[in-house]
């Protein structure tokens, strides 16, 4: 009964708001719908409305998974120090970011969707018995594994808590601490695995390294807290659940630490491909570079580092990274950067040239930028959801019903009708 | 609340617009309604239409094709009904008459292949043949096989050219071909999440189409370009379709499966030799069993300077390259 | 720390422990079948008689043994022959398209066998010179090349034979035999079956072609010709609704 009121009162908090944000929600309902059109008509034409083909057979959707799936990784960032390192200053942050985790993961299989589409109840062919889960041989496989369990995890644990909190009782951390440590561990691997997926094909030899590993996680511990930073910012602003500046800044360090890796390790890249050059390194000559006429990507990866590097430089001057605004704009500067390099600048240069020599470039058509629209709005509309759910059971306004029940005191329920979320106060009596 | 704002300044004006509280039924039944009205529009544009017996049958075919089973896990019944289903789904979706076989290796049979650099002189009949004998989609133009021209003194794939339309042989340079070269070590094999290509005992390495969900890690994994996919529904000219078909090559395929040359494996396990190998003119393509020590691919090994691509790579392909 | 974290660290480490236990995929040689399939040994003689050759594979063709050579394994194989209608035994249908599948088109080549249809009687004078009004169709290429004259390959006596430096004569059919006098490398390497064709399945009876089914012996040199249509690199997709 306790577990109804708290989906019914989730799905008030979720339908209950101002105009601005039912507008956002409108807004990303229209984008879904639109993607959701552009899903349908790659279902029934095929694959062939993209911009793939057999020689870049992975692009945008691909792309867009490998970093979202870093996105989710980081929010081991702040799980970490909050429940393990018992930082109180993170712990009022750590529910968002298993939210931001689970939109992430919901994002990335959206994206594989994407990638394979048609029927997705083909899916069924993954599960263990009935269908052939190729484990362990196949790196997807292993990723299925990953991202779903990281998935549940990422619900089971903030759901454990925020029912706890709602039912006016403390959730026990004899239940939670194991799986808490279990889903660090878990996050470092779901992303190590994804870069596993392109690491260990040696007919790709611009992705066949030891140090891809490495970079995704230097890259997710940095887009995966600056997205967070933000976040939290936005929510520190807007409603009265406030994040301690003292985590926004030590989240900010760690993503400038994270940040600094990252341009590390891309400097060695640089170095290993373009110091004596083989015809190993021929796709990042095309990425650099270009090769002939086909230069299709260079703008873009230069603005990516570009961004990156601006970005961090910023990041590292610590009066900077202490003014709150610098830090909002390094921040999204960042996410973008990142974005540019590991989305398109990773991908796509894999496939060009072919292992054969030939080259065909790449470019999404206007299905593929609307099914990744669509999806990108579904995983704002998810994260959007899980923090409207939270954010008012772990601020105190809202608790079960049938408390005053069990305990004896009496609750005032917000009225249905004319109540603005500032108003909505709990009165014990 | 809005006891303190001025009276007659209407809220765009005033900011508090956006923040003006929405009430949640009216927010819903907005929603609600938005969707019902919308779902009435797509449906009075796409009529459901009453399905022909034929038509009922097609989607009744087309579940049970959803949801077969992997073909290794397939009862010797399973494959007869399969292969049924198969042929009645062909003749329903396309008006084909197809033989599709589901034979097994042969003991004792392992595959081979030799291609002669010096013999090879750019016809592309290997294609041609390849192209009608393993119903190929023509809307795509998909070739299994790619014939390089290259200039003589550089072995260098890079920089060959596979898109010449001149005469040939041309002065000057000598000609190559890849298609999927079945190899010992196959890196497309362990990479498919769902295990729908493996290695038959013959050495072919095979892909059931319909447990393939179109992931296509196996197109990233093979390096030496040999998988295609079909992007969209394979399109063959009725007149041109080959019934000879095996469930593990040349049947018909649905968009969203990958595919690749099977060593024509609907002949080669008839003992006759895949369609590029025989199509041939000059004889630079030599096929045969790699476990018979009398076959003419164990003496051109025996016999020749062979190499293979990218041997670095540990994929041990079954497909050797020889000069005169 | 606490009780927790040990548990964690005791399963931790026997999952990595039973993973990398089992992990490893033997490496297989090109000359293996994939592990956990049965190796039989099986010789052309058996596999020629597993074969289910389709009907009407070799049924155009007809060819006798090859004299003096031996194949791969010292195994005897034969040679096509010439047939009345030269096309059918040199084309195959793949799919519903026929394609030729040697090289040369015999037909015009072969517009005057047999010889007696001029020589009314087999034995011809052949000058050294070539007359002027004598096979105008034949460019001699390759006599040029080597500086050999009709005699040295047709024999004088006998118009229909060819004439071997031993002394011996061999048929029309058996072109391989005066070829490999020069060209012994190339005759090996057919015997074996790294030069020429193969004209029936990889398994069952060895037929192979003569080289004069191939080479014009006169002109031995492969021809150029225009190949089939390239591949397209850039593929023309998207959607146009």
């Amino acid at each position: 009964m306790h577990l109804w009121a708290f989906l019914l009162s989730a799905l008030r908090s979720v339908t209950s708001g101002d105009r601005r944000y039912h507008l956002w929600m409108g807004s990303l309902t229209a984008i879904m719908l639109v993607g959701g059109y552009a899903y349908l008509v790659q279902a029934n034409e095929g694959l062939i409305v993209t911009g793939m083909n057999n020689h870049v057979s992975w692009g945008l959707y691909i792309s867009n998974m490998a970093f979202l799936v870093g996105v989710a990784a980081a929010a081991v960032i702040l799980v970490m120090p909050a429940y393990v390192l018992h930082d109180v200053d993170f712990s009022r942050a750590v529910l968002i970011a298993e939210g931001v985790a689970v939109s992430a993961l919901v994002m990335c299989l959206g994206f594989v969707m994407a990638n394979s589409p048609g029927y997705p109840w083909k899916w069924w062919r993954l599960t263990p018995v009935i269908g052939l889960l190729n484990w362990p041989d196949s790196m997807l496989a292993w990723d299925v594994i990953m991202l779903n369990g990281y998935l549940v995890l990422n619900l089971a644990i903030p759901f454990y808590i925020l029912y706890s909190h709602f039912v006016g009782r403390e959730p026990s951390k004899k239940k939670y601490v194991p799986l808490i440590y279990v889903s660090v561990i878990w996050a470092v691997s779901i992303h190590l695995v994804t870069a596993f997926l392109f690491a260990g094909l040696p007919a790709r030899p611009f992705w066949n390294s030891a140090l891809l590993g490495p970079r995704f996680l230097a890259s997710a511990f940095t887009a995966g807290p600056a997205f967070m930073i933000l976040l939290l910012g936005f929510i520190g602003s807007q409603s009265r659940y406030a994040i301690p500046q003292v985590a926004i800044q030590k989240l900010a360090t760690a993503t400038t630490v994270a940040a600094q890796v990252n341009l590390v390790m891309l400097f060695s890249e640089l170095v290993y491909e373009f110091y004596m050059p083989t015809h190993h390194g021929i796709s990042a000559r095309y990425l650099f570079f270009g090769l002939g006429e086909h230069h299709a990507l260079v703008p873009w990866i230069r603005a990516g580092i570009f961004l990156n590097v601006a970005a961090t430089l910023t990041l590292m001057i610590h009066p900077l990274r202490h003014n709150q605004r610098v830090l909002m704009v390094a921040c999204a500067t960042l996410f973008v950067g990142i974005w540019v390099e590991k989305g398109i600048g990773l991908v796509i240069p894999g496939f060009v040239p072919s292992p054969l020599g030939e080259i065909v470039e790449y470019t999404p058509t206007w299905v593929e930028l609307c099914v990744t629209a669509g999806i990108w709005a579904l995983g704002l509309f998810v994260l959007t959801i899980l923090v409207r759910v939270a954010l008012p059971i772990e601020l105190g306004e809202v608790r079960s019903p049938y408390l005053e029940q069990e305990t004896g005191t009496r609750i005032v329920r917000p009225r249905a009708t004319r109540a603005r979320y500032e108003d909505i106060r709990v009165r014990i009596r | 609340m809005s006891a303190d704002r001025p009276v007659d300044l209407p809220e765009i004006l005033d900011g508090t617009l956006l923040q003006k509280p929405v009430d949640r039924r009216d927010a819903l039944g907005l929603l609600l309604g938005g969707v019902a009205a919308s779902v009435a529009a797509v449906g009075a544009c796409a009529p459901l239409n009453a399905a022909t017996p034929e038509e009922r049958e097609l989607k009744l075919l087309e579940w049970e094709e959803f949801t077969q089973k992997h073909y290794r896990r397939m009862t010797e019944e399973e494959r007869a009904e399969t292969i049924a289903r198969l042929e009645r789904l062909a003749k329903l979706r396309h008006n084909e008459d197809c033989t599709i076989a589901t034979t097994d290796a042969q003991p004792g049979v392992l595959f081979g292949y030799a291609f002669n650099v010096s013999k090879c002189k750019g016809y592309r009949r290997c294609v041609e043949a390849c192209i009608n004998e393993n119903n190929l989609d023509r809307h795509q133009d998909t070739q299994y096989i790619r014939i390089f021209e290259m200039e003589n003194g550089v072995v260098n794939l890079e920089e060959a050219d596979p898109t010449y339309q001149h005469e040939v042989p041309a002065e000057g340079h000598f000609y190559l071909g890849t298609q999927c070269f079945q190899c010992a070590n196959p890196p497309c094999v362990p990479v498919c999440p769902v295990g729908a290509t493996w290695q038959e005992p013959d050495g072919i390495v095979v892909i059931d189409y319909n447990w393939c969900v179109g992931c296509r890690a196996c197109m990233a994994a093979c390096p030496y370009w040999a998988r295609r996919f079909n992007w969209s529904a394979p399109e063959v000219p009725p007149e041109e379709v080959n019934p000879n078909q095996h469930y593990l090559g040349n049947r018909d395929r649905k968009k969203g499966c990958v595919e690749k040359c099977t060593f024509c494996i609907h002949r080669t396990r008839q003992g006759r030799l895949p369609a590029c190998a025989e199509a041939c003119p000059t004889g630079a393509r030599v096929f045969g069993n790699l476990l018979d020590p009398n076959s003419e691919i164990r003496w051109v090994l025996a016999h020749k300077q062979v190499f293979r691509l990218k041997e670095e790579l540990a994929t041990e392909p079954r497909f050797w390259y020889f000069s005169d | 720390m606490r009780r927790a974290p040990r548990a964690t660290t005791a399963i931790c480490l026997v999952a990595v422990a039973w993973l990398t236990s089992g992990c490893q995929r033997d490496y297989v040689r090109w000359d293996q079948p994939p592990p956990g399939t049965a190796v039989l040994q099986i010789d052309s003689a058996t596999a020629a008689s597993n074969a289910i050759l389709e009907p009407g594979v070799l049924a155009t063709v007809q060819a006798v043994p090859v004299k003096r050579w031996k194949g791969p394994g010292n195994q005897p194989f034969d040679v096509a022959l010439r047939s009345a209608t030269p096309e059918a035994g040199h084309s195959r249908v793949f799919g519903s398209i026929t394609l030729p599948i040697a090289l040369r088109s015999r037909a015009a080549a072969l517009s005057q066998y047999p010889c007696t249809s001029c020589h009314q009687g087999r034995k011809v004078v052949m000058a050294n010179q070539r007359i002027s009004d004598a096979h105008n169709n034949i460019k001699p290429v390759h006599p040029d090349q080597t500086g050999a004259v009709c005699s040295t390959c047709h024999s004088a006596d006998d118009v229909e034979l060819l004439a071997l430096k031993s002394g011996e004569r061999a048929t029309l059919d058996e072109s391989y035999r005066l070829c490999a006098q020069c060209h012994f490398e190339q005759a090996e390497a057919w015997a074996g079956g790294g030069h020429g064709k193969r004209l029936d399945g990889w398994e069952g009876r060895r037929v192979v072609m003569a080289c004069a089914d191939c080479h014009d012996p006169h002109n031995p040199a492969v021809q150029t010709r225009i190949p089939f249509r390239a591949p397209q690199l850039e593929r023309t997709g998207g959607y146009h609704p």
